[in-house]
């Protein structure tokens, strides 16, 4: 089982995690999941609270042996070869924890060191990534200063000191203000396009839309595979079309034979792709109807998660 | 707002951490020494720390000079005995209190776990530690040094033999440190794992003593002893009169034996084997101390250059008299029979009635020359600390053993009630 995984898992699959299960005594807090990430992508994480994220999460990082299943990162197997999983990985903890009295730069340094790299050359590492979540200003500032936010940052840089070829980031939109955001955003597809496999957590679905190739829903402790995937399929060809005349458009749409949701100010329909959807608004716009506004509805992850209906826990 | 989309990522300097294989738990010397400086980095105290450390440093450099002021130029080891037993002391509550809080309180502030996630192996978080604990206390005890430099020169104890006393109460600490990090990797709260390591620390302390006094119950030898007195209720005016003067004379011949009725008494008496349980107060962190100080023998103390027995000669003199155990003259206890002191065939019974003034003087001295004879052997009875540092290396060792265990990931399983990060 194992061979198999490492050999299907070559350099393309960083991650590949298959019916892994763990339970904290009578709490079965992941039951069956199932993922992988190829190198060089980003893949969301996605689930209500308490769903099982953050404990596949540490299976996957190497913190925590897992019941059931098998694991692979970057071609290491956990159970055979736990120090080399944890090498490969740079991990943000859902938890936020910093050396209080150590400045930035200082923390950064030591975390290299505890990597075996040479002093010098952590240092060096440290104060670019420090620049590259803009906390250069931070460097010799205790990290008891930062805020949430700087925190959120520190501890991101702190995963790269090692210049990790796979990166589990657990919810690190959590706390960061609306630039931020944008900053990690661009940040995390930076970090895919040098190759790295990227798997995140998040609650944020709106900006997971924009930065993630491939999403994984869990729920109850499992991972939802082909269905979720359908449905985020579905999702993302449903187009809002608003106008001033909302019941000429439903009038229009319904003598061509067209399906259509009716909406508070228009319909919603159902067009695949970009392309179709230029020309939809083109044939509207020729039959009279007074558009105002058209597009994709919102975030398709957030849609899909709404539309799983599975209960909070 | 500059959205420019990236052209190429910012240049990183290139890292290259060693590869790594399987999954190591053994110490290595740069790990250790990384995680100390790391430690004690983050227990860098404050401007006000080092204020009041001054203050205390300070004050105790004067009750120094005071106290060399105000003292006689005689020898005297009890104060330098009392500063080293306060310097154990002191040791054993800051050691464990620094330690107790390591594991569990980096756990719950969530820096434990990216350290785990490093090349840092468990043996290296563990022991550097351990030795970060343990500097901290050993800075924190050098505040009574002046204490020690003063108590020292008045004490007649030679350099060396301080040296080897602070070493081993150097290393009772580093062992209590130790019990302190393994509660503080099994505890989940900070408030467990402290009293728990206070309590261990406790049970050494005065535990063992109460063990002792409880397990000296045990190995106590009751037998039932018979003492045959006269019936003096039973006698008549003249018929005690006449014992009363025969006790005077020490002539008991006159007497009628069928006068005076013989009555029994039956008790139980015990005699205590502490022999078999002295190896409880050699386990005892104050006595192993005590055991390590310079043997001073009551009667040549002054020829030797040393101060006259002090604390720790005293107890060696206690713990030696309970390693030897029971006398001879205590197991084989006579019984009393006043019977036949008076009656009795045996001529022997009645001889210490008859010694001479001289003979009762000379009797007397031997009695004292044994006595001596006896303290002078307990006094100079070879020094036991084997047992107590041979307690607390194990204890040491399994500490580690324990704290290494619960850092090595993957976790198999998890403290109730805590998160891994």
């Amino acid at each position: 089982m194992t061979t198999t995984i490492e050999a299907s898992a070559g350099v393309r699959e960083a991650i590949v995690a298959r019916g892994v299960a763990r339970s904290f005594g009578s709490v079965r807090a992941v039951e069956d999941a199932t993922l992988t990430v190829p190198a060089g992508s980003v893949t969301a994480l996605i689930g209500p609270n308490g769903c099982g994220k953050t404990t596949l999460m540490l299976m996957l990082s190497g913190l925590l042996r897992p019941h059931h299943g098998d694991i692979a990162i970057a071609g290491h197997d956990p159970k055979t070869d736990a120090a080399a999983v944890r090498a490969a990985i740079g991990w943000m903890p859902d938890q936020l924890g910093s050396w209080d009295n150590m400045t930035c730069l200082q923390t950064l340094t030591l975390m290299g060191r505890a990597y075996r790299i040479p002093k010098e050359a952590a240092r060096e590492r440290g104060a670019q990534l420090l620049t590259r979540v803009h906390l250069e200003e931070f460097a010799d500032r205790p990290s008891r200063v930062l805020s949430r936010g700087q925190k959120q940052r520190l501890s991101l840089a702190r995963a790269l000191v090692h210049d990790p070829q796979v990166l589990l980031l657990d919810e690190p939109a959590n706390g960061l203000d609306p630039r931020s955001r944008v900053e990690l955003r661009d940040l995390v597809r930076e970090l895919a396009a040098e190759g790295r496999a990227v798997l995140i957590s998040s609650h944020v679905l709106a900006e997971l839309d924009e930065m993630v190739d491939d999403a994984v829903f869990m729920s109850k402790g499992r991972t939802l595979g082909d269905e979720a995937a359908t449905m985020v399929a579905h999702a993302r060809t449903r187009y809002r079309v608003d106008a001033l005349d909302r019941d000429n458009l439903l009038e229009v749409l319904a003598r061509f034979g067209i399906a259509a949701e009716p909406s508070g100010t228009g319909a919603i329909l159902s067009i695949d792709g970009e392309e179709k959807a230029a020309e939809a608004l083109a044939w509207m716009v020729n039959q009279g109807v007074r558009v105002y506004r058209f597009g994709p509805v919102g975030s398709a992850l957030e849609q899909t998660y709404m539309a799983m209906n599975e209960e909070r826990r | 707002m500059t959205d420019t989309p990236v052209v190429a990522p910012p240049q990183d300097s290139t890292v290259h951490p060693p590869a790594r294989r399987g999954n190591p738990w053994h110490p290595t010397l740069r790990g250790v020494a990384l995680m100390t400086s790391i430690e004690l980095r983050r227990r860098r105290p404050s401007t006000k720390g080092y204020i009041l450390y001054g203050i205390l440093f300070a004050a105790v450099i004067g009750i120094c000079i005071l106290a060399a002021v105000l003292s006689t130029s005689d020898l005297s080891s009890t104060n330098l005995e009392l500063v080293l037993i306060m310097v154990l002391g002191v040791g054993m509550l800051i050691a464990p209190s620094l330690s107790a809080t390591s594991i569990n309180g980096d756990s719950g502030e969530g820096v434990l776990a990216p350290l785990q996630m490093s090349h840092l192996t468990a043996g290296d978080i563990a022991f550097g530690k351990l030795i970060a604990s343990w500097l901290v206390s050993v800075i924190a005890l050098l505040a009574l040094s002046p204490f020690l430099v003063y108590a020292f020169t008045k004490s007649g104890w030679h350099l060396d033999e301080l040296a080897i006393t602070l070493g081993a109460i150097l290393f009772m600490v580093l062992a209590f440190t130790a019990v302190g990090l393994a509660w503080s990797s099994i505890a989940a709260r900070a408030v467990a794992s402290v009293s728990l390591a206070h309590l261990t620390t406790g049970f050494f302390a005065v535990g063992t003593l109460v063990l002792f006094a409880v397990a000296g119950t045990l190995v106590t030898d009751t037998k039932t002893v018979t003492e045959y007195y006269i019936d003096w209720g039973a006698l008549s005016a003249e018929e005690e009169d006449a014992l009363d003067e025969a006790y005077m004379s020490g002539d008991f011949s006159e007497l009628d034996p069928a006068d005076y009725q013989c009555i029994e008494n039956e008790w139980t008496t015990g005699v205590t084997h502490t022999d078999r349980i002295a190896w409880l107060l050699l386990a005892n962190p104050v006595v192993t101390i005590g055991e390590t100080a310079p043997i001073v023998d009551p009667e040549t103390w002054r020829e030797d250059g040393r101060a006259q027995p002090g604390v720790f000669a005293q107890m060696h003199s206690m713990v030696s008299s309970a390693r030897l155990g029971p006398q001879d003259d205590e197991i084989d206890y006579e019984p009393y029979n006043e019977c036949e002191q008076l009656f009795g065939t045996t001529a022997s019974d009645a001889s210490d009635e008859e010694l001479t003034p001289e003979e009762q003087e000379a009797q007397w001295e031997a009695d004292q020359a044994e006595w001596d004879a006896y303290q002078q052997e307990l006094a100079n009875l070879p020094r036991a600390p084997w047992l107590g540092l041979a307690v607390q290396a194990v204890l040491l060792a399994g500490s580690m053993l324990i704290v290494v265990r619960r850092l090595r990931v993957p976790y198999k399983k998890l403290r109730s009630g805590t998160r891994v990060a």
